[in-house]
């Protein structure tokens, strides 16, 4: 067999990298001073605002749009469906390097990113961050696994290769696992903050709609990221399959709308629904955007057998589900304001992101990018189905 | 056995001056940075319009929860409820993610935003002054009140003062001890001549805030437990049809092929 | 350094005061090893030292919480009357007094121009000398009574006018024509005493005209007035704000300013024309009666509420009401009653309205003096003659007014004009008159007439920033002070740390300063531990027992009460007071028409918060941590129709000066009133953290003086408000 890497089409896209790498350099300097002074001078976080961007777009969305990898590795390893083979490394590849940034931006904005691993040696069993730090945590080491082969092929390390896919299943099995638990497991964060997540979101069965949401916004992403990848690294789209994938989200979204509005009828808050005012307003967005939008199109062949079709409904639904996760974490919530402050410093105080904050996560983001398109550079990302077609 | 009984602190505001004595003691005596605090004035203040007014703030620190929920939400349990009653926050454990504050209903922890990795960000908040309870001493808060407007003692002791006060003067409050049920009870109970919202005190039901969090909580083992059975058992069905499926072709392919060769 | 201060909070000093609080490296440990001998301090030299505050003239006792040589907390001492255990917010934050990085640790002399804050080190010796040399040469040029000595009352009071006295200077300056001589002249006219004490315990019904005992605290009469609501006492408070006593009160008057008397009047009037007074303890006890009842008939409630704008029904239902309950009724006499000129009189119907209720000894009762003669004192030869005028007009202006006392602004109006003569020189002693004395444009100017100015303070408050010499005093946990009487009980103040720096007592000072002037003979104690066992002699109790306990009890004729009797002409209490008729005064209380602002035009209040004492706590960063932001409070509406807003910046002006401030909407406070807390817009570089916060209703108020008991009317100024 003849195991040399073609090299794919160069990225011409020099000026990009620098970009990207001028991005990645700010947010260093940023987490630099931060390490240095404190979250309070480089960010606008307080005590009424504990929690802010970071969260949401780093570790709701983060780890939301890392989604594909579980659902590819059933798809082709439980379920055995070999013809999407071609879509498995590099969901698995998005889903490393989405986790990858989730634990960097903790590294950030946590408090002492030096006890990260406190999480695997201290543990507290009624904590659902507990929960989602160690299945983050061990997903991170379950895609790492995952995704070795691809990186010993790019070695010439085929004997590496060959015995890690031996022992595969278990780890796909654990990877669904974990990706199921920590992914609703996001909307379980906010289980213990009734009052002060709006009733439009907050409800016992978070974690259902965020895994049903979250299957949904793997399937997209997968979609989002062959068609971009298609376009940028100039490589065929396997529109036959995405095709597939395609068919699946609206019944996965029919199946989120009726649970959602039964939870809100039965919690007798559909009167929210147009009484909240910007709060209503954030949520019939991140309603049409994120599901009814995404139904009718991906409902559509046409759609979802051109290549820009598919790419633009996967941009709407991923816009409405990440504004999901943005309302859930941050948007939707108030958090109590004890009336007069005194002393003056404990004024509450209306959260914008800083400059800087907004940086940091957009750095990090960056580095994904980079590290996506160096990993498709000159690993065999795409090269699954011509090297191992029958591979099992 | 001596029964080790609840230390709980009574705020009556009513007697409340805002002198804020208590916070200046409380500083001092926990040598609390000047641009941090472990204790403050929250409520509407003033209320009303001339001439018909009337006052209302309360002196606002932790609530030391029988069920905290800063200690059910941090993922390393850096907090614990001393059988006395004060809430622990533990330093040592703390990784600084801030869940506690979010999970406090009273928005009680105070982060250090302004510490880096050196001097290292930690949680503030009341610890009820144990260097002074563990000697038989009042918390400094209570010890330097000039109206008496803080109590501290046992929990039972405590609540029936609270109640003789609001049957005693059933005019001057609101008929309500906030804290006996709330969030399943505090040990800082509050008396009011307004309503307790307009102290700045949120509404709670006496199911402490935690219980769905920590309900959905226990069923993440055998949910993955169940979960992982059934995708072992999915994927060796899917994989023993699929062999059989395979082998049946090939037999098919086989006899096929052996038909042809026949013929 | 400081425990409660992160290396963050050291501020930085402005570099032309020294104030680096600097441990005394160079004195030997001798409070700690004398605490050690006592048993107070273990061998690590922690553990708690009775002494009292000094954060105001309440003087609480504390037990102060000492580790390992350094303060670290401060408690109410539960054996002292006036805390009981409890200590208020000023009280707590004494420690960042005496830690306060700002504070002047050695001896400073000028050398700049006076005001730009420029000085250098010197050594005691140097700066003392300077200093005496200064006083002996205007002294030799100008004559003794050109010398100005100004203190604020405080413990070391004799020992102060031992050297006013030793020098021969008539010209005593004290701050209390700025707060109570109505209350004082007027209680010596009526009742033959300062001040009588006040009694809570029993009564049933209290009216409070101002003193705002929920803010300006007083710990344990603050303690007991809330108490006593919490017993259901009903408390009427006049008040033109709605204050936090007018919250806890179970009627809140809005008055209008300045018509306190008419008020009271009424009061009177209602309850002698209703034959509600009682009758026994007027005959027995009072003089005067007949000529009062005569000339009250004027004042009706119906002729006070046009004035007051308190309803007639209003009063007159509270006149019955305070009769009904009397004797535990109480009309509480106030304490700063400098408001307008006619608050004399207000102070004279209110002690009237008490002795119709015949309250005397279940409400007020004999004052337990400060000045008893059961405690030793250093002998010393009598004062030498003076025969100089006062500059202040005592007695030939203001003949009513004690010499203990003065009218301190008078004082600094002659410096100005040099009216009888021109003073010279001024001492000040833990006083800042530069913040204190109404017009603070005027008071800088009688500076800049002096040729020599010294102050002795902790701090570079603004009065040492204008001085030629500034003397480091040892801050109240740093020193002895002479015993203070309360109750039945002498407390001690004494050192619980070693002074910092170079700081040292006033006993040590006045001492220092007195040799040099050749007044030894007026400071016969070797130190400060001698002049207390000097008092303590005739009690036969050692210093060291008194050090650990923090008080010695006294023989028991203190404070006892037995048969009423009052230091008055007729020995009783006086409702026509002959005293006053024989001066050309009104010899009952009369009513005098306020002065009102013109249209366009606001009344400008003052008044007290719990979390600062006058003018010299406002560097003290704990309690500027909880302190609110100062602004002009002016009532919602008014603020509306002049289309301001809440924060808005405005200029407030009177005839006086300018100053410029934000402004507070709020509903607490009549519309025709605006108010600004006093003690701030310091001018002192030197305090870092009060430089440049809030502006200074001192720069505002315009000088009045009530002829009678020369109080200045501090609410008699009017200002205008616009925005900036």
């Amino acid at each position: 067999m003849n195991l040399q890497i073609k090299i794919h089409p160069r990225f011409h896209m020099k000026p990009l990298v620098v970009i990207l790498l001028a991005l990645m350099g700010i947010a260093f300097i940023i987490a630099m001073v931060r390490y240095a002074n404190g979250i309070g001078t480089i960010s606008n976080l307080s005590n009424s605002y504990p929690w802010g961007f970071w969260i949401s777009f780093d570790l709701f969305t983060g780890v939301a749009i890392s989604s594909g990898a579980f659902l590819m590795a059933a798809v082709v390893y439980i379920f055995e469906l070999k013809k999407f083979r071609p879509l498995v490394r590099p969901s698995v590849l998005t889903g490393f390097l989405g986790y990858t940034m989730v634990v960097i931006a903790l590294l950030v904005d946590l408090g002492h990113p030096e006890r990260i691993w406190y999480m695997m040696i201290h543990w507290n069993h009624t904590s659902v961050l507990l929960e989602i730090g160690i299945c983050v945590m061990s997903y991170l080491a379950v895609l790492a696994i995952e995704f070795a082969p691809v990186v010993f092929e790019g070695l010439k390390w085929q004997k590496f290769a060959h015995f890690i896919h031996r022992f595969i299943m278990p780890f796909v099995i654990l990877g669904v696992v974990l990706s199921t638990l920590h992914q609703s497991s996001l909307g379980s964060l906010l289980l213990i903050q009734p009052a002060k997540l709006h009733p439009l979101w907050w409800t016992p069965i978070l974690p259902i709609l965020f895994f049903v949401s979250a299957i949904s916004i793997g399937l997209s992403m997968i979609i989002f990221e062959s068609t971009l990848s298609a376009r940028y690294f100039h490589r065929g789209l396997e529109i036959h399959l995405l095709d597939k994938l395609a068919k699946v989200i609206p019944i996965v979204l029919v199946v989120y709308l009726v649970i959602k509005f039964s939870q809100l009828t039965i919690a007798g808050d559909l009167k929210y629904l147009f009484t909240g005012g910007l709060m209503s307003v954030l949520f019939w967005a991140e309603i049409l955007i994120g599901t009814v939008t995404p139904t009718i199109l991906f409902s559509t062949k046409r759609i979802r057998q051109s290549a820009n079709g598919l790419l633009l409904s996967s941009v709407i639904l991923l816009l409405g589900m990440i504004l999901n996760r943005f309302n859930v974490s941050w948007f939707g919530i108030t958090h109590p304001d004890p009336i007069t402050y005194l002393p003056a410093f404990m004024s509450s105080v209306h959260y914008i992101p800083s400059l800087p904050e907004v940086l940091v996560s957009i750095g990090i983001f960056s580095a994904g990018i980079l590290a996506f398109g160096l990993a498709v550079k000159y690993l065999p990302v795409f090269e699954a189905e011509e090297h191992h077609g029958t591979e099992s | 056995m001596t029964e080790i009984k609840h230390k709980t602190f009574l705020f009556d505001a009513t007697r409340c001056i805002d002198c804020r004595a208590c916070m200046v003691a409380c500083s001092v005596e926990n040598k609390i940075p000047m641009n941090k605090t472990r204790i403050w004035v929250a409520g509407i203040g003033l209320k009303g319009e001339y001439p018909n007014l009337e006052r209302a703030s309360m002196v606002y620190h932790c609530m030391h929860c029988n069920e905290p929920d800063c200690l059910s939400a941090c993922p390393v349990g850096a907090y614990s409820k001393r059988l006395d009653g004060p809430v622990v926050y533990n330093p040592k454990k703390c990784i600084g993610c801030r869940y506690c504050m979010n999970a406090c209903p009273f928005g009680v922890p105070h982060f250090d935003w302004d510490k880096g990795l050196i001097e290292g960000a930690f949680i503030d908040k009341c610890t009820m002054c144990p260097q002074r309870i563990d000697i038989g001493l009042e918390p400094a808060c209570v010890a330097t009140c000039p109206t008496e407007a803080l109590k501290f003692g046992e929990r039972d002791d405590l609540l029936k003062y609270a109640h003789d006060r609001l049957a005693a003067q059933p005019a001057r409050y609101v008929n309500h001890v906030y804290g006996e049920t709330e969030n399943g009870g505090t040990s800082y109970f509050i008396l009011s001549h307004v309503p307790f919202n307009e102290l700045g005190l949120p509404e709670l039901s006496s199911r402490p805030v935690k219980d769905v969090s920590e309900e959905v909580m226990g069923f993440t083992i055998p949910f993955a437990l169940g979960w992982g059975a059934v995708l072992t058992g999915l994927a060796a069905g899917v994989h023993l049809y699929n062999q059989k499926k395979e082998a049946d072709a090939r037999k098919l392919e086989t006899s096929e092929s052996q038909a042809e060769e026949k013929k | 350094m400081t425990n409660t201060l992160s290396r963050r909070d050291f501020l930085k000093v402005s570099g032309a005061t020294i104030g680096a609080a600097v441990l005394g490296q160079f004195i030997p440990p001798w409070v700690a090893e004398a605490a050690r001998a006592n048993g107070m301090l273990d061998a690590t030299n922690s553990g708690y030292i009775p002494s009292m505050c000094e954060m105001c003239v309440w003087r609480c006792g504390l037990l102060a919480k000492v580790e390992e040589g350094r303060v670290v907390k401060l408690e109410g001492n539960p054996d002292h009357p006036h805390s009981n255990g409890k200590l208020c917010p000023r009280g707590q934050s004494g420690l960042m007094n005496t830690y306060d990085p700002d504070r002047v640790l050695t001896p400073l002399i000028r050398v700049g121009k006076r005001g730009e804050g420029l000085f250098r080190k010197a050594s005691w010796e140097a700066a003392l000398d300077l200093v005496a040399q200064n006083m002996l040469d205007i002294k030799q040029k100008y004559g003794p009574e050109a010398m100005i000595f100004s203190t604020t009352h405080c413990l070391s009071q004799s020992q102060f006018e031992s050297l006013l006295n030793g020098f021969g200077s008539p010209n005593y300056g004290t701050q209390r024509s700025l707060c109570f001589n109505a209350m004082i002249v007027s209680n010596l006219t009526t009742y033959g005493m300062e001040e009588p004490d006040r009694r809570y315990d029993d009564l049933k019904y209290i009216i409070l005209t101002g003193r705002n005992l929920m803010e300006a605290i007083s710990t344990s009469e603050t303690s007991a007035l809330s108490q006593a609501i919490d017993r259901g006492v009903k408390v009427v408070t006049l008040d033109p704000r709605f204050t936090k006593t007018a919250a806890k009160s179970a009627e809140w008057l809005a008055i209008r300013p300045g018509t306190d008397l008419a008020f009271h009047l009424a009061l009177i009037n209602v309850i002698i024309t209703e034959y509600l007074y009682n009758r026994q303890f007027v005959s027995d006890y009072t003089s005067g009666f007949d000529r009062l009842a005569s000339n009250i008939t004027q004042y009706t409630p119906e002729w006070a509420a046009s004035i007051t704008e308190i309803p007639a029904d209003t009063i007159r239902r509270i006149a019955r009401e305070f009769a009904v309950a009397a004797p535990y009724a109480l009309a509480h006499n106030g304490w700063r009653t400098s408001n307008f000129v006619n608050s004399f009189q207000t102070e004279r119907a209110i002690g009237i309205l008490n002795a119709l209720a015949g309250n005397w000894g279940v409400a007020m009762f004999p004052a337990s003096g400060e000045e008893s003669g059961v405690l030793g004192t250093p002998p010393q030869p009598p004062y030498p003659r003076v025969s100089a005028q006062r500059l202040d007009g005592v007695p030939w202006k203001y003949p009513f007014v004690p010499l203990k006392i003065g009218v301190f602004q008078e004082l600094r109006e002659a410096a100005i004009s040099g009216t009888p003569y021109q003073a010279h020189g001024w001492f000040i002693s833990r006083q800042n008159p530069a913040m204190s004395l109404p017009d603070r444009g005027r008071t800088l100017e009688a500076f800049s007439k002096m040729d020599f100015i010294a102050t002795i303070d902790i701090l570079m408050n603004d009065t040492a920033w204008f001085s030629d010499v500034v003397l480091p005093e040892a801050s109240y946990l740093e020193r002895y002070d002479p015993l203070n009487i309360v109750g039945d009980k002498a407390f001690i103040r004494q050192p619980v740390i070693e002074p910092q720096g170079e700081g040292r007592s006033a006993l040590w000072i006045y001492k220092e300063l007195g040799t040099r002037l050749g007044l030894s003979d007026f400071f016969q104690y070797a130190d400060e531990e001698d002049y207390l066992k000097q008092q303590l002699a005739p009690l036969g109790v050692s210093l060291d027992q008194v050090r650990q306990t923090g008080y010695v009890e006294l023989p028991s004729e203190i404070g006892e009460f037995s048969e009423p009797n009052w230091n008055t002409p007729s020995g009783k209490i006086e409702l026509y007071s002959t005293t006053l008729d024989q001066g050309g005064f009104a010899a009952v209380p009369q009513w005098e028409e306020p002065p009102a602002p013109q249209p366009g035009q606001f009344y400008l209040l003052t008044g007290k918060v719990a979390q600062s004492t006058q003018f010299g706590t406002q560097n003290n960063q704990l309690l500027h941590k909880y302190s609110d932001e100062p602004r002009l409070w002016m009532n919602v509406t008014t603020a509306k129709n002049l289309g301001l807003a809440n924060n808005d910046l405005v200029e407030v002006a009177s005839t006086a000066g300018k100053i410029h401030i934000k402004l507070e909407a709020t509903q607490a406070i009549r519309p025709d009133c605006v108010y600004l807390t006093p003690g701030y817009g310091h001018l002192s570089k030197g305090l870092t953290v009060a430089y440049g916060v809030g502006a200074s209703d001192s720069d505002l108020h315009v000088t009045y003086t009530d002829p009678i008991s020369g109080g200045q009317a501090l609410s008699q100024t009017f200002v205008t408000v616009k925005k900036i």
